[in-house]
This record gives structure tokens, C-alpha cells and sequence, in this order.
């Protein structure tokens, strides 16, 4: 029986959240490990951005600094996420783990499923979306949860759990975010700056997005979940999860990473991590 | 798909090398374009920029994920392709020709040897890129 690497779920703000998960897959891409899988919080309400979003268009910088806010750059593409009352994950495999089918989507479907199974312990049926499907409003096209893709989760036709990639050398980051709680209003608010009708928009957005907490009751906590989600990766890949902790290789990236990378602001509201890359836009 | 022209060489991450010389223009295969589907964005190093074989060089974004395109050869970047910036589909629609993404000018000869010809490409290609 594989063994998987599992690191259970910690609370670490967006800065080191986003360098742990880049420092496990460059080490993957050097040492070619077994695969990760890691569930975490984020000790203060923070925006995702996917690698190619324009800051400036996507989010409300003067909300964001109002409500402190953290603003961090993914490595992974997609759109933007507000974490607040989510759960996230990240996996780092290498691409030709016989667990995954080869195409691209076929990591999302296998993953998806991980975490269907695991909602399904809690007595929610959540779906793969069979095919994309484009944003309603066009004010929250730059929110990753308005616009469900492929195998994406669905519970009643409503995303649930937003993810997204970065694929190099042969091996792949796959981000997730599980929504617990879901506030329209806030995430309205901290997307962009409106010029529509908020009523409209806001209406728009719940119903197409769903969260844990408008199926079950009494309300789970992040620990009670993260159990659950576990053992829906075991079950459905036939995999066993041994908790672990980083390297020493990894610790010492992933200080080197928050501290060049994701700590500046040339990364985060510029996209820029070294010096020779240019943006398309 | 297109294919993969016989005056090309490949590497095994999915990117194509024109020489011509000590010049080689760079791409990203019919295989490659192919697996990512639509394209959305790409990042490329600026003119005077070293890049290394086998170490990331740019980025893409498509409709299914992010991948790091990854260099084929050694070399300080002589041109890049601009008119990516104003049409990225290029990628998608003649990635063999005004798709191009980048021109190096090669510093190692001998690393072309890590290459493979259009066949050895294809049956890579074919035998799920190794060992899958």
C-alpha cells in the first residue's frame, strides 16, 4: 500500500502558508518524494491571488487595508481566493503516479473525488462538474468560486471547493479551498470595486456558491473535517496516510522562499519573484 | 495534431528547438499545446537573460493549469517574441512558427545531443512519456 506523506492541519498566515506549500514542491522536484498531502488554516483573513491575476483589478486594496486583509501571490494559477472561513489544501505529487491518469484534469478528478468521499462521511453529496461554466457577473470573474471548471466540486449545482495548479519538472502543486462558511457580502466587498447592482450581484453569487455550514448541523470543527477528508484520500486511492513533518531541506527553503518571495511586494502585487521575468500584461 | 516536423529537435519537457547555428529559436510542441488546451498567459524571460537546460525559463497559464516551460538548451536570450503579448493564442493556433517563444544564443553545442529527433520525440510521446 502506498504511503503518503500527511501534514495535518496547522494555522500559519498567508506569507508562510504559500511558501511551505512552493518549499514541498521544489524539494519534490529535486528528490522526487512520495506524495503530500497538507490541510491548513490561515491566522488572518487573506486574498489568494492565482500567478497571472492584476492585483489592481481583482481586489479592493483600500478594503483590504482597511479590514487587514493579507494579500499573497499563489504559485498556482486560477483566481482569486478570500480565506476566512475556508479550509485549504495543497498536494504535491510527481505527475506520473500511477494513482493519477495522464491529461492534466485528471488530478483534479482523482483529488475531487478524495474530498467528495470525505463529504460524504458527513452526509453531503457533492458532484464533479462535468463542464466549465462561465461567471454570471462579470464584476466577479476574477473570484475563483463564481466560475465552477471541469470536475470542480458541486453540491446541488452550487461550487463548494475552488482548486487550481502549477505543473513543473515533472511534478504538480495542486491548491484546494474547501468553503466552510460563505459570506457574500464580504467577498463582494473585498473583490474589485463595484459599479453594479450589489443586490443583483450578491444574489448572483449565492446561487452559484455553497459551504459546509448550510448542510450540516451541529457545525464541524477544522480538526473533526480534516479526520474526515483523510480518510476519504485513503479510501478512495487505497493509499495510507503516515503524519510527518517538513525536511530539514524544506524548513530551510521555505524560510529562504517567505522571506525573498513572498514576503515582497514585488511578488505579491507585482508577480514579480526575480528580476528577468515580464508579465504578458 | 500537427505533429512534429523532422527540422526541429524536442525535449523531453515538451518544448522544440530550431537551430540555426549557434542560434536556437524555441517552442512549445503540438503535444504540449495540445495537453494544456486554451492558453491564457505567458511569461518569457527579457533579451540578455542566461537561461539554463533543464531549468524553468518562462510560464504559461491555460484553461487547466500553470506550467513552468523549461529550458532545452543554455544561453543568453538574444529575442523574444512579442507578438505573444498581443495575441497569446499564437501558442495554440501555429506553435511551429509565429508562435515562437524565444531565440538563445547557445553557449554549449554538446547539450543539443540531449535532444531528441522528431521520431525519438514521438515514440516518448507514445510510450506515456517514459514510464508512466
Amino acid at each position: 500500500m502506498e504511503e503518503w506523506r500527511y501534514l495535518s492541519f496547522n494555522q500559519c498566515d498567508a506569507f508562510e502558508n504559500m511558501a511551505i506549500d512552493e518549499a514541498i514542491f521544489r524539494e519534490n522536484q529535486r528528490r522526487k518524494m512520495s506524495p503530500t498531502l497538507r490541510f491548513y488554516g490561515w491566522t488572518n483573513p487573506s486574498i489568494s491571488l492565482g500567478y497571472f491575476q492584476d492585483v489592481k483589478n481583482e481586489v479592493n486594496l483600500e478594503f483590504c487595508r482597511d479590514k487587514n486583509i493579507h494579500i499573497v501571490r499563489r504559485l498556482t494559477g486560477g483566481k482569486a481566493v478570500l480565506h476566512e472561513k475556508d479550509l485549504t489544501y495543497s498536494v504535491v505529487a510527481q505527475e506520473k503516479n500511477p494513482l493519477f491518469p495522464p491529461g492534466l484534469l485528471g488530478t483534479y478528478k482523482v483529488i475531487n473525488g478524495c474530498i467528495a468521499l470525505g463529504l460524504a462521511k458527513l452526509g453531503i453529496n457533492a458532484d464533479l462538474a462535468q463542464e466549465s461554466r462561465s461567471a454570471e457577473s462579470l464584476y466577479l470573474q476574477a473570484f475563483c468560486f463564481s466560475t465552477p471548471s471541469q470536475y470542480e466540486l458541486l453540491v446541488n449545482g452550487r461550487k463548494i471547493c475552488g482548486s487550481a495548479q502549477m505543473r513543473s519538472k515533472g511534478v504538480f502543486l495542486q491548491h484546494g479551498s474547501l468553503l466552510m462558511d460563505f459570506d457574500p457580502q464580504h467577498i463582494y466587498s473585498a473583490m474589485g470595486k463595484s459599479t453594479g447592482d450589489i443586490t443583483k450581484e450578491i444574489s448572483n453569487l449565492e446561487k452559484q456558491v455553497t459551504s459546509i455550514y448550510k448542510h450540516i448541523d451541529p457545525k464541524i470543527n477544522y480538526t473533526e473535517l480534516c479526520q474526515l477528508l483523510a480518510s476519504g484520500f485513503e479510501e478512495y486511492l487505497g493509499i495510507r496516510l503516515v503524519k510527518g513533518r517538513l525536511t530539514r531541506e524544506e524548513g530551510i527553503l521555505k524560510e529562504h522562499l517567505l522571506k525573498y518571495k513572498y514576503m515582497s511586494s514585488n511578488w505579491n502585487m507585482e508577480g514579480k519573484a526575480v528580476e528577468w521575468r515580464s508579465k504578458e500584461s | 495534431m500537427v505533429g512534429f516536423p523532422d527540422d526541429l529537435l524536442y525535449s523531453r519537457e515538451h518544448t522544440w528547438v530550431r537551430v540555426d547555428g549557434n542560434m536556437a529559436t524555441i517552442g512549445i510542441t503540438d503535444y504540449a499545446q495540445e495537453e494544456l488546451g486554451e492558453i491564457y498567459s505567458v511569461e518569457i524571460p527579457h533579451i540578455d537573460t542566461f537561461i539554463e537546460q533543464d531549468e524553468p525559463f518562462g510560464t504559461v497559464e491555460s484553461s487547466k493549469t500553470i506550467a513552468e516551460l523549461i529550458s532545452p538548451v543554455s544561453g543568453d536570450v538574444v529575442s523574444v517574441n512579442e507578438d505573444l503579448f498581443d495575441d497569446v493564442g499564437i501558442l495554440n493556433s501555429d506553435f511551429y512558427n509565429t508562435g515562437w517563444l524565444i531565440v538563445v544564443a547557445i553557449t554549449d553545442p554538446s547539450e543539443l545531443d540531449n535532444l531528441l529527433d522528431s521520431m525519438g520525440y514521438a515514440d516518448y510521446i507514445e510510450e506515456g512519456e517514459g514510464d508512466r
